[in-house]
């Protein structure tokens, strides 16, 4: 029943990577800034979901018992996966020295799923929310986009893993509209500058920008809700990326790219209407609105 | 574990001890040996001093042929004025090499049955063509070439020259006696095309033989430009096989990475047998050889990252401030307001070994600051057994315990350079084993 839930295999794979990356890729990630990632970011969402959860049913809360009986409802503990894995996604990606540069980003991440909504959903994908805060709010932190390397192995990795949760989710139609049109524009400008084609393909097998595409993008709670508005999104995603590398000069274009594009969510979920991703939806037969709203 | 312990206090004492270092406290080790850019067959080097989008570029000059015959064509990203263009003597880069160079160091057993010391201190260019007289702005303007700039400094004549087209820029180049190999065409083409300018250079020989210069000086270029990049693609144009690239980064905020890249510690804190002290350079070469196969030869090499107020153990003294401008550091004297470091203590060096190839390596290099200070060199431990007379019981069984650690250090040793493990059991000296005779210590 747990695997039903894809956010547990999201949990799994992204786990799986972190360890393969530490051991084996040489990152100089430390275990004890992890840890602070993982539990700054599960305390930051049970404390605010619990808080959601009270001012939702302060009327029909008479004792103090049934009061703190929020914090160990279900509604509140399973939106603890969620911030599993955009912790995950964090440890993955942010790379700092300091303890508080962590925590910011985690607390930031989590709290802007609260903060930035509209008609009941976050339009940030918190991971990325909060590399972009660490980065422009902090000294202290930085991302490695040269840290997967591109060796094959890790290209068909990052591929099968994430064909099979996002074939879970059912949202790769993000994914494959972004890496198309992203490798397409650098093919292009490839062409145009002469290089020979070994230069494209070293720059588009960049395992950060696999990652970047297959889990990030990918986070269906944060994208637009129908098929149309994803296409246009992912599109709108790759040009900017593309403009930012290129004539910005920015490392962290990507990043920068999805944090820019994603209040387009809004507009674009205004335009094209669609029932809200869940994500326990397809595996139950239970009323999408009996089950738990998740965040 | 224990080297560990070793290895954290002496940074700790290290951080202590920064200016005046007295080898005879550091605890880190004696300094013996290191592992500099003269074990490599025309390694370049260049240093590159980078402060928010302001950079200093070194480039060594390891030309060996006439002087006559020296010319060099960089892409860089602006135009330069004479005032832009520096010509600095080599012993700065040698003096970044030694000072970041990997590292052997001794430590010495004391008697077991009871309660040491020495101390010493001790790295070729990006694009050889073939040179030139002076250019000829009348055909230039028809090539689409400009010369935008012209000057001497030093030793060098200096043209700046921008391009719209490959086609006519080759042919300018082999018309004022530049000549430059087959397929660089299409290689001129992408630099181009990105708005690139071409910093060319060769030597005026009055004001070489007239200052009795003996060899030819490296080239520092300041400029302003938000690409953080270094152009190797035109270097691996007449080359055959790998490549060997030394990069000084030097930055205020703390390491520098390559972003398209992936960057690899080299092996590092390892103890080796005591032999490897007269064959380091062998020692050294055979290790990163062997890393760099391991890696399927598509990685660069982190090699130190260290704040330059100082060092433990060193390799060589600490850059002073003089020395530091001339490699290039324009930011000493003004701390900027996010700097909690001030003084000299705000200078961070990352040292990255490239070996590259056309094949492994398609792309120019790409360069990130970042603010990571943490701490790395390539480190190699040496410890010599108590050769002395073993006079107590704990005698035996200290002989028994450096046997084993003189066999993990041989397993290290082939793990790291891929030696047999035969050979290099055979130049070990593994101690006699003298047991205490029974009768010693009845009377004690």
């Amino acid at each position: 029943m747990l695997f039903k839930d894809a956010r547990v295999s999201q949990i799994i794979f992204l786990g799986l990577f972190l360890l393969l990356g530490v051991s084996t890729r040489d990152w100089t990630v430390q275990s004890n800034l992890i840890l602070v990632v993982i539990s700054s970011c599960l305390i930051a969402q049970w404390l605010l979901s619990a808080i959601v959860e009270y001012a939702k049913s302060r009327d029909e809360l008479t004792n103090i018992s049934s009061k703190l009986n929020i914090l160990t409802s279900t509604k509140v503990l399973i939106s603890l996966r969620s911030a599993l894995i955009t912790s995950l996604g964090l440890c993955l990606l942010l790379r700092s020295n300091s303890y508080q540069t962590m925590m910011l980003a985690s607390f930031l991440a989590i709290s802007s799923k609260f903060l930035f909504r509209h008609h009941n959903k976050h339009f940030f994908n918190p991971a990325n929310f909060g590399i972009i805060a660490a980065i422009t709010l902090t000294n202290d932190a930085w991302v490695s986009p040269g840290q997967w390397g591109t060796d094959w192995w890790y290209l068909l990795l990052f591929l099968g893993l994430g064909g099979v949760v996002l074939k879970q989710v059912g949202r790769w139609d993000t994914s494959i509209a972004f890496l198309l049109a992203y490798g397409t524009l650098e093919a292009l400008r490839n062409a145009w500058l002469g290089w020979s084609w070994d230069v494209w393909q070293h720059q588009f097998m960049s395992g950060s920008l696999l990652l970047f595409a297959l889990f990030m993008l990918t986070d269906p709670r944060s994208i637009p809700n129908s098929k149309q508005g994803r296409w246009i999104w992912s599109l709108a995603i790759a040009f900017s990326t593309f403009i930012l590398q290129h004539y910005f000069y920015l490392s962290t274009a990507i990043f920068w790219s999805l944090f820019i594009i994603s209040p387009l969510t809004v507009l674009l979920d205004m335009v094209w209407t669609a029932p809200r991703f869940n994500w326990l939806r397809s595996n139950s037969r239970v009323p999408s609105s009996k089950l738990p709203l998740t965040t | 574990m224990k080297i560990l312990k070793v290895l954290f206090s002496c940074l700790l004492i290290g951080a202590i001890l920064f200016f005046g270092i007295k080898p005879a406290l550091a605890f880190c080790g004696f300094y013996v040996a290191k592992a500099d850019s003269s074990l490599y067959n025309q390694a370049s080097q260049v240093i590159i001093a980078r402060d928010g989008d302001r950079t200093v570029l070194t480039m060594s000059n390891d030309y060996q042929g006439e002087a006559e015959d020296f010319a060099m064509v960089v892409p860089v990203p602006v135009i330069l004025e004479e005032g832009q263009v520096h010509i600095g003597e080599s012993e700065i880069l040698e003096r970044l090499d030694g000072f970041s160079a990997p590292r052997l160091v001794e430590y010495f057993d004391r008697d077991p049955c009871e309660q040491p010391r020495r101390n010493r201190f001790s790295t070729r260019g990006i694009q050889e063509l073939e040179s030139a007289r002076l250019p000829t702005p009348q055909t230039s303007a028809k090539l689409g070439v400009t010369v935008e700039s012209q000057f001497s400094v030093g030793e060098y004549d200096i043209v700046l020259l921008s391009a719209t087209e490959s086609d006519g820029l080759e042919t300018w180049l082999i018309e004022n006696d530049y000549q430059i190999p087959e397929g660089a065409k299409e290689l001129l083409q992408p630099y181009i095309k990105q708005d690139l300018k071409f910093f060319v250079a060769k030597v005026n020989l009055e004001e070489f033989d007239s200052n009795g210069f003996e060899k030819l000086r490296p080239i520092s270029i300041a400029y302003e430009s938000p690409k953080f990049m270094l152009p190797i693609r035109l270097g691996m144009m007449n080359a055959q096989g790998d490549q060997d690239l030394l990069v000084y980064l030097l930055s205020p905020k703390g390491q520098v990475e390559l972003t398209n890249y992936r960057t690899v510690k080299i092996p590092s804190n390892t103890q080796i047998p005591e032999f490897v002290q007269t064959e380091f350079k062998d020692f050294y070469q055979s290790m990163f050889e062997q890393s760099y196969e391991q890696e399927n030869k598509q990685v660069a090499f982190l090699e130190y990252a260290w704040d330059m107020s100082s060092c433990d153990p060193c390799s060589a003294e600490p850059l002073n401030q003089e020395e530091l401008k001339d490699a290039g550091v324009f930011w000493l004297n003004q701390p900027s307001p996010n700097n909690r470091w001030n003084g000299n203590s705000n200078v961070f060096i990352t040292r990255l070994h490239v070996r590259y190839n056309r094949e492994n390596f398609p792309e120019d290099l790409k360069f990130q600051s970042t603010s990571d200070r943490s701490n790395f060199q390539g480190r190699y431990v040496i410890r010599h057994p108590f050769m002395g007379e073993l006079t107590c019981r704990a005698g035996s069984d200290y002989q028994k315990s450096i046997v084993k650690r003189q066999e993990t250090e041989a397993q290290n040793l082939a793990r790291l350079t891929g030696w047999d493990i035969q050979d290099i059991r055979g130049k070990i000296i593994f101690p006699e084993s003298k047991p205490v005779p029974w009768w010693r210590n009845i009377w004690e």
